[in-house]
């Protein structure tokens, strides 16, 4: 790995001066961003504000008008999804993308198999493509991990939403990624569920370490489970820093504070 | 559980109801949503629904203005049986519902989606003033005219969804999550609309995340519970009710 | 000579003139149709064609005069078929995705002209076309500037197409009844909540659309040399082309692009010819450019068109209020029931092959052989749509590679049959993966349209060069291909080789199936379910669709070739014409694409069901007396596409096929029985909708 040293300072994820607009409306201007290894970074703001936006900018389901996002210090901006994906961007959706016909089990095969795959197509085809030893290892440890080991065989039209949720979020990890990017993970779920999925993405984050950028509604999952965050309004950057002190800020009470829940 | 019954009826004639709804079970083909529903909102009152996430209330929601036919118990719209009826006929009758979530045609402009609406109920001639006077309401709307409904931000989409609704000036109002992801200025606008609507006469159901604004504008409230109302009484009875029922954590199988 | 040139090209733009109001007249009715429901419909042309047999029946064999022979076929007919496709189809498949309404309306495609001709005892042949609608249309001339002369059915078609050009556009300028039909085409649901009949609305729609599409039928039978589904159907994909102009929703743009291909295609025609006397490379093309333009031409505004490509259905913000699709897989252990199934099933299947070879005479012998072939190719199928879930229009094309190519090896090389048919598998395998680059970025209905557009192009050009089609350049039944000699094996009966293809096709059937549960299986389902998922864990799309066409293209050339050796002769126009090829998709789809038993009963349909089923065979079996057959049979083998193409209307509820419909029901009953718990799912339905 020739290269490594140079980058060895570069932060993980590095988004500089993106802009993008549609039909002649600027969802995006001038918006930087950094997520360091193994950091935890939430993106808040309201609605419109550019956060799906931001975040397709980086996945790279959206072209930016400009700027560039370079990953380990190597610009990814003009690598397609997939690639993107095989050099450790994860991601979980707003609105679910599971695969329908398919067991929870063979959500962690598949994307498994992409990351260590067979890569000869016949001796693939002759092994009947069912798991592998390994293979069984890996998914039945990432099943235990997010309690879902009951659930293997069960296909996923019979989760429940929240159960829904922690699969995209298993599926993604068993890719490894080193940034793993979260879509609103508690949107459809109730109060309960939410802290539930919340306190199983701390202990994954803490054991394997991958770097999470979390947009989120939920302004108390955020503000417990972010150590930084960057509020964002009418495509611009607010504010970036520390969770505490942007919450407290201002310019959060401004964009956020008739939308908060209700304190009890 | 027949607790509608036991509900302080407001105004007493059930004729002048602007909503019944009588032991009413629904869900979505092999799915039950809802459970022996008995609810009233009378004409001109206020009815906040409450409950945590999945029990129901978009789906009484959806009942109430005819997108979901019930599978037993019966709907009834100003003294009028409606049970069976498709959803146009409870729009005709008073009924007007602004969904969750994006409410407007994405592919038509703000115009014609305001269009469709004024044009039921004013008619040809009465199309230009309905869209002035929407237009008045929310002026950025005008500006937009043009514009395709699904290119504008959920803000104003949400504008283009009360417009709508304050145009047609409905005998009941089903607001669902009307404030959801809408800036700070944007709920307390809704609000004070809401407010105004409420007192030209109109009966409003109202979903809300927000149960302070949701108690300050309503008269009555129901607990929804696994689909079923588990609890219905005053704005202030409620206060102190739902700080315990909402945060205590659902019970999952 | 400029003079002389200017000259030729006012001639050719008034000769294109006719020709281009046909295209135009069909092109608005497909955008009206698809502005008004929705729905991207292909039957077009078959309901045309109703009108235009109506009328043909009515006006030239009954006799009736021209007006009750027009109100009868045009404003009874056209808009009753309008209606009953409305409220007994395509109502119900209005929150179905795009897909599922293209394939059903390919099953009507099938289905409508024999319910017609079977209705009105009519059958297709050569000459038999109904008069235009004004007297003497086809024979009083008006000459203009001396160089072109119009008939008044030209005239009149050219008239009645501007008009409702103009009149539509209007409409939908000037009326709410065009922003209503709009609506209801984005979210019935929203538009009832605005208090708006939303099934009146989208039945009057479907009515408009299906009489102009009567009318057009009527305006444009008299150019055809016989009024055949297969020439409406043509007609609609080049109107789709000059539709595609106008990004398939706007009127003027759709009747301007219909005159533009008809003005092109005679500009084409005069000039082609004196540029090929300058070059020489042209001459062997010279014949085949203008029939493929509006293929072209479609081809690449399907390709480089990106508003078109990026056009969007809205997505219905209320579909959710509709009862979801209930999980197809429903896991159970392998009963004693399961087991006693399988086990009649294959010992069914084991002494029907034993009847079959000791004493089925030479016809059935001849008919399971091609079966066989044809399964093989209709594998194709369970890979492209089972698995990877497109829907390709131009397998045919595949298949026709694979013998073509086969065909010539032998011919030219005396090459063995069956290293002909590798090879063909290997050239289409070529074709399909070159394909499918440029359709990269395409999805759902669009790859269908694109590959039908490749497929008329293939038809139109690739048929007819002397390295495919024939020496004689036309292809025709008089291509020989031989039957194969393996070592001591010759397999010139149809028994041996019925044998040979069977293996064959337990072959395919067994590769497909592992191919199924392979990594690259896996991942093209995976793409099919979720194609944004897919890619964020790392599977390339682009690499998932060239996989699965040319692997489908492969299979499909190894069928056609088998097919043609089988039969001992290339016949394209009866086995791999584009219109022929849609009853492949049809039959597959009904029985199921997701599992080879849906390809292989498919296969079986096609060819057994006419001679067992409809001509009485199995129930003068059953009886012990071919005399005893009640009366009803034998009926028309016409009854099998009406019901297959009618078959296709279950594809959008259960897009796995009556097969595995049937035992997803049973497994379903099973689980039902000890599983009464569907709590969590109400809620996580309640929450995500």
């Amino acid at each position: 790995m020739r290269g490594r040293d140079v980058t060895l300072a570069a932060p993980l994820l590095a988004a500089e001066g993106l802009g993008k607009s549609f039909a002649g409306i600027v969802a995006l201007e001038n918006v930087s961003l950094r997520v360091d290894y193994g950091e935890r970074v939430g993106l808040i703001g309201p609605n419109g504000a550019g956060k799906t936006t931001l975040f397709n900018c980086i996945h790279g389901m959206l072209v930016p008008d400009s700027g560039t996002v370079s990953l380990a210090g190597h610009d990814i901006s003009k690598l397609p999804v997939h690639l993107r994906a095989r050099r450790g961007i994860g991601r979980t959706f707003q609105r679910i993308e599971l695969f329908p016909d398919s067991t929870v089990r063979d959500h962690l095969v598949i994307a498994d198999r992409v990351r260590h795959g067979e890569k000869r197509f016949w001796l693939d085809v002759r092994r009947h493509g069912t798991p592998r030893p390994d293979e069984m290892q890996r998914s039945d440890e990432m099943l235990a991990l997010f309690g879902l080991s009951e659930l293997a065989d069960e296909p996923i039209e019979r989760l429940s939403l929240g159960q829904c949720r922690l699969v995209e979020v298993a599926r993604a990890l068993m890719t490894k990624p080193r940034l793993l990017l979260l879509d609103e993970p508690s949107s459809g779920l109730d109060r309960a569920e939410a802290a539930a999925l919340a306190s199983t993405l701390f202990d994954v984050q803490q054991r394997q370490g991958v770097a999470i950028l979390l947009v989120e509604h939920d302004i108390e999952l955020v503000a417990r489970f972010t150590t930084r965050c960057y509020l964002l309004e009418a495509g611009r950057l607010l504010r970036a820093g520390p969770t505490a002190e942007v919450m407290a800020s201002d310019e959060m009470r401004a964009a956020y504070l008739g939308s908060l829940p209700v304190p009890t | 559980m027949g607790l509608g019954g036991a509900a302080p009826a407001k105004n007493g004639a059930d004729v002048s109801a602007a909503l019944e709804l009588r032991r009413v079970y629904a869900g979505y083909g092999p799915f039950r949503a809802l459970f022996d529903v008995n609810l009233t909102i009378a004409a001109g009152e206020a009815v906040a629904l409450v409950g945590s996430n999945g029990a129901g209330k978009t789906s009484l929601a959806r009942v109430a203005s005819g997108l979901v036919t019930p599978s037993e118990g019966s709907v009834v719209v100003n003294g009028r049986d409606l049970t069976r009826a498709p959803a146009y006929r409870y729009a005709r009758a008073g009924v007007a519902h602004a969904p969750e979530g994006r409410s407007v045609f994405a592919t038509l402009t703000v115009e014609e989606n305001l269009e469709l609406s004024i044009h039921r109920i004013r008619g040809r001639k009465g199309l230009k003033a309905g869209l002035e006077q929407a237009y008045a309401l929310y002026p950025i709307l005008g500006e937009r005219r043009q514009q395709l409904a699904g290119t504008l931000s959920g803000g104003e989409q949400r504008m283009l969804t009360m417009a709508r609704v304050l145009v047609d000036a409905p005998r009941l109002l089903i607001a669902d999550e009307l404030s959801l992801g809408l800036a700070p200025l944007m709920v307390q606008h809704t609000y004070e609309a809401l407010q105004q609507l409420r007192q030209s006469g109109v009966a409003l159901l109202v979903i809300e995340q927000h149960v302070t604004h949701a108690l300050a504008l309503c008269d009555r409230v129901v607990i929804l519970d696994r689909g079923t109302p588990t609890w219905i009484g005053s704005s202030e009875q409620a206060r102190t009710r739902l700080q315990t029922v909402l945060h205590s954590p659902p019970t999952s199988n | 000579m400029f003079a002389n040139i200017g000259e030729d090209i006012v001639t050719a733009v008034l000769q294109g003139a006719p020709p281009g109001t046909v295209y135009a007249l069909v092109a608005l009715g497909f955008v009206l149709a698809y502005k008004t429901s929705g729905v991207f419909n292909l039957a077009f042309g078959a309901q045309a064609y109703a009108s235009a047999v109506l009328y043909f029946k009515t006006h030239a064999e009954w006799g009736w005069p021209v007006l009750p022979s027009l109100a009868v076929s045009v404003f009874v007919l056209a808009p009753l078929v309008g209606f009953l496709l409305e409220s007994l189809i395509f109502r119900h498949l209005r929150t179905a995705p795009p897909v599922s309404s293209l394939v059903v309306a390919i099953g009507l495609t099938i289905a409508i002209p024999s319910i017609v001709d079977l209705a009105l005892d009519f059958q297709p042949r050569n000459g038999q076309i109904p008069l235009g609608i004004v007297p003497n249309g086809n024979s009083v001339y008006y000459p203009v500037f001396d160089l072109y002369s119009f008939s008044r059915d030209e005239l009149m078609a050219m008239g009645v197409a501007t008009a409702a050009m103009l009149a539509l556009a209007a409409m939908f300028r000037f009326t709410m009844v065009g922003l209503k039909m709009r609506a209801v085409v984005e979210s019935p649901r929203l538009t009832e909540l605005n208090g708006l009949a939303a099934d009146r609305i989208s039945i009057s729609a479907w009515m408009l659309s299906s009489l102009f599409a009567g009318l057009a039928g009527v305006l444009i039978a008299p150019r055809f040399p016989t009024l055949a589904p297969g020439r409406f159907f043509d007609i609609v994909v080049v109107a789709i082309a000059a539709a595609a102009v106008g990004a398939l929703v706007s009127l003027p743009r759709a009747y301007i692009g219909g005159l533009a291909l008809g003005v092109a295609i005679a500009l084409f025609n005069t000039f082609i010819p004196r540029w090929a006397n300058d070059h020489s490379w042209l001459r062997p093309m010279q014949n085949n450019i203008t029939p493929a333009l509006p293929f072209v031409v479609l081809f690449l505004v399907l390709v480089f068109m990106p508003g078109l490509r990026r056009a969007r259905f809205a997505a219905d913000p209320l579909a959710g209020v509709d009862p979801p699709p209930r999980s197809t897989v429903i896991p159970a252990p392998i009963s004693a029931s399961e087991i006693v199934r399988r086990t009649l099933g294959t010992t069914l299947l084991v002494v029907t092959l034993i009847v079959l070879f000791t004493r089925g005479d030479s016809a059935f012998l001849y008919l399971a052989g091609q079966g066989a072939a044809l399964a093989v190719v209709y594998l194709s199928i369970t890979i492209i749509t089972g698995l990877a879930g497109h829907i390709s229009l131009c397998q045919g094309s595949f298949a026709a590679v694979g013998a073509f190519t086969t065909y010539q090896l032998a011919a030219r090389y005396d090459t063995s049959v069956l290293v002909g048919a590798v090879a063909g598998a290997l050239v289409a395998a070529a074709v399909g993966a070159l394909l499918s680059v440029p359709l990269i970025r395409l999805s759902g209905v669009w790859i269908a349209i694109a590959t039908l557009a490749f497929a008329f192009f293939f038809d139109a050009v690739m048929v007819k060069f002397s390295w495919t089609g024939a020496p004689s350049g036309v292809a025709t039944g008089d291509l020989v291909v031989p039957r194969p000699v393996i070592g001591p094996w010759d397999m010139a009966s149809d028994k041996s080789f019925l044998a040979f293809l069977l293996a064959v096709l337990a072959i395919a059937t067994v590769a497909v199936m592992l191919l199924s549960r392979s990594t690259t299986g896996r991942m093209l389902r995976a793409t099919r379910g979720s194609e944004i998922a897919a890619q964020s864990i790392g599977i390339s799309p682009t690499r998932a669709r060239v996989l699965a066409f040319s692997l489908a293209a492969g299979l499909a050339g190894l069928g056609g070739a088998l097919l043609v050796i089988q039969q001992e002769s290339v016949n394209y126009d009866t086995n791999f014409a584009p219109f022929a090829a849609l009853f492949w998709l049809v039959l597959v789809v009904t029985f199921g694409a997701r599992a080879p038993e849906g390809a292989i009963a498919g296969a079986a349909t096609f060819t057994l069901f006419d001679k067992v089923v409809l001509q009485g065979t199995f129930i003068g079996w059953l009886l012990r007396s071919p005399d005893r057959v009640p009366g009803l049979l034998p009926v028309s083998p016409k009854w099998r596409l009406v019901l297959f193409g009618l078959g296709t209307i279950q594809y959008a509820s259960h897009p796995e096929g009556v097969l595995e419909m049937a035992r997803a029901r049973r497994n379903r009953r099973r689980a039902e029985d000890d599983d009464h718990d569907d709590d969590h799912v109400e809620l996580a339905l309640e929450a995500s909708v």
